[in-house]
């Protein structure tokens, strides 16, 4: 079985004039058809510029240092102009962060999915889809007639109008209501599975993703630090990170139990780490943990970056 | 008692007339909130949950039945009211006005009141976690954290008795909720309010509150100490609250 996509040792730096942040320092990723995988990071962990990378819709201050991405079959980055822009319109779906900002505010809403689907398709039964009430009224309304939660679905309709292999959800509700939520997502992942559609899932919630996704990855300080199932990575985490990220979920702390957040802030680098990202912050390091990039290790069903995984898990 | 709410009814009418439709928001709900304990308020969207917090603040006037704040209805004018009771809503950068600095932000309810301290928007911005230098920098300058620190602040500088946290940590990444959770009990310990929390989180609500209240279809249908929401929640709607953890 061949990945849909593929990325590797992706390195990506932001420039703005004298401040350069490294968002990526050598991800890694890879998705195979079908699968529903969520990323998981704090704020700056670098998954939104993951996602981005993967249809280079970087911004034109941010620089590809290295590492490449296949997209079924075919290099993103080295494609012409034209190629990415049928690779981004047969192949990939994007919804982003705050729904209306993604929608032309001065074009009703059926005439922007006919400018995706062409003249011979049908506007309304894909408004449908996406469980819309009264999708004939939504489809004359302009993008700020809409709530949250609405615009959200016609953007899901909209990317997965040319039926995408892949749909990248970049923390499709964090600007939604708590309570839109939980029925954006049903609606997002009930018309991908239809579809045949792999997700990739952007978050910042390790619970959320683990009970939606078949794979989760777990991304801090521009890499990904654990990779594997998901029951597994929650349950049973492999990275001190992913431990420490899960004990801080309210959900898993039994009574009387204070929580404990990971300690510290998320890094911001400037270069390549020399070692592991999270060793300021890690309760398990050690010398070379600050000098040595950790390697990838295979403990279990799951792959972490961390010097000490083996040992760590064995010893628990 | 802090806050009691007995039997009461919230309709919301829409439409044209001789077709107007009733909503129930609230359907003879009856809560109360003890002194210095955490009234934790789960449901799904649109139980009434929102409903019951703007009631509970005095913001909407019930259909039926009665409120009383500290054993009294709520008095004529809500201004009797300021730096009495507080909210914290889900989103800082909602709340808190983005042309005006974090310190006047954090002022502003004691200037409602005719108090001018400016220690004590520094020493409350301390207890909050924060540094009394970002006093002088502009929401948009802080993280979601940092901001919703602020919020905080904001609603405990006049000391009241009573706060409404709605969805209030439902924005924040996973570990800075645990600190804001953490930050939340902290600061009830010392300053003994008693609070309103709503979510539709359950997990989030089992941790910070005393007792659960939960809502469904205007309704509360469960109310029941925190230990027994560990271990045998009795309604059948709270089970499956409880398995989708």
């Amino acid at each position: 079985m061949t990945a849909l996509l593929e990325v590797r040792d992706l390195a990506v730096e932001y420039d703005s004039g004298e401040r350069r942040v490294r968002a990526l320092d050598g991800a890694d990723l890879t998705v195979a058809a079908g699968e529903t995988i969520g990323i998981v990071g704090e704020s700056g962990s670098g998954k939104s510029t993951l996602g981005s990378a993967v249809g280079r819709l970087l911004p034109s201050t941010a620089n590809r240092v290295t590492g490449d991405v296949w997209l079924a079959g075919e290099r993103v980055f080295d494609l012409p102009p034209a190629g990415i822009r049928r690779l981004r319109r047969e192949r990939l779906g994007f919804v982003f962060q705050d729904p209306i900002a993604s929608l032309d505010p001065t074009m009703r809403v059926g005439k922007q999915l006919k400018l995706v689907l062409g003249s011979k398709g049908d506007p309304l039964s894909h408004l449908d889809r996406v469980r819309l009430a009264n999708p004939g009224r939504v489809a004359r309304m302009y993008p700020h007639q809409l709530s949250g939660g609405m615009a959200q679905r016609v953007a899901l309709a909209i990317a997965m109008a040319c039926q995408p292999r892949l749909l990248i959800a970049d923390e499709p509700t964090a600007a939604l209501d708590a309570q839109v939520r939980e029925e954006v997502l049903e609606v997002v992942f009930s018309v991908a599975a239809e579809a045949g559609t792999s997700i990739v899932w952007l978050s910042h919630d390790l619970t959320a993703v683990a009970r939606r996704c078949s794979r989760v990855a777990v991304m801090y300080g521009g890499r990904v630090v654990e990779d594997g199932p998901a029951a597994d990575v929650l349950g049973q985490p492999a990275h001190p990170y992913t431990a420490a990220l899960a004990r801080s979920a309210p959900a898993m702390a039994s009574l009387g139990d204070r929580l404990s957040p990971v300690p510290g802030r998320p890094p911001v680098l400037a270069e390549a780490s020399h070692g592991c990202a999270f060793e300021p912050r890690c309760p398990y390091a050690e010398e070379r943990c600050a000098k040595e990039r950790p390697e990838l290790h295979v403990v279990r069903t799951q792959e972490a970056l961390c010097h000490r995984a083996t040992e760590l898990v064995t010893a628990s | 008692m802090i806050l009691e709410l007995d039997n009461v009814t919230v309709t919301f009418t829409a439409g044209p007339p001789f077709r107007r439709e009733h909503v129930h928001a609230m359907r003879g709900v009856s809560l109360y909130v003890a002194e210095g304990e955490t009234l934790g308020l789960v449901g799904e969207s649109g139980s009434g949950k929102t409903t019951a917090s703007r009631v509970a603040l005095g913001l909407q006037r019930p259909t039926a039945g009665a409120v009383r704040f500290e054993g009294k209805p709520f008095p004529k004018r809500r201004r009797e009211l300021a730096g009495h009771m507080q909210a914290v809503l889900q989103h800082p950068h909602w709340s808190l006005n983005p042309r005006m600095r974090v310190g006047a932000s954090v002022a502003e309810p004691l200037a409602v009141l005719g108090e001018k301290a400016p220690d004590r928007v520094h020493e409350m911005l301390e207890r909050v976690g924060l540094e009394a230098g970002l006093a002088t920098r502009y929401p948009h300058e802080l993280s979601g954290g940092q901001r919703q620190r602020v919020s905080i602040a904001r609603a405990l500088v006049t000391r009241p008795r009573f706060l409404v946290f709605d969805e209030a940590v439902s924005a924040l990444d996973v570990s800075v909720q645990a600190q804001i959770l953490n930050l939340i009990k902290d600061l009830q310990r010392e300053f003994g309010f008693s609070a309103l929390f709503i979510s539709h989180d359950l997990g989030v609500v089992r941790y910070i509150a005393d007792r659960i209240a939960v809502m469904r279809g205007g309704e509360v249908v469960e109310t029941a100490d925190t230990a027994t929401f560990y271990t045998a929640p009795a309604h059948e709607y709270s089970k499956r609250l409880l398995e989708a953890l």
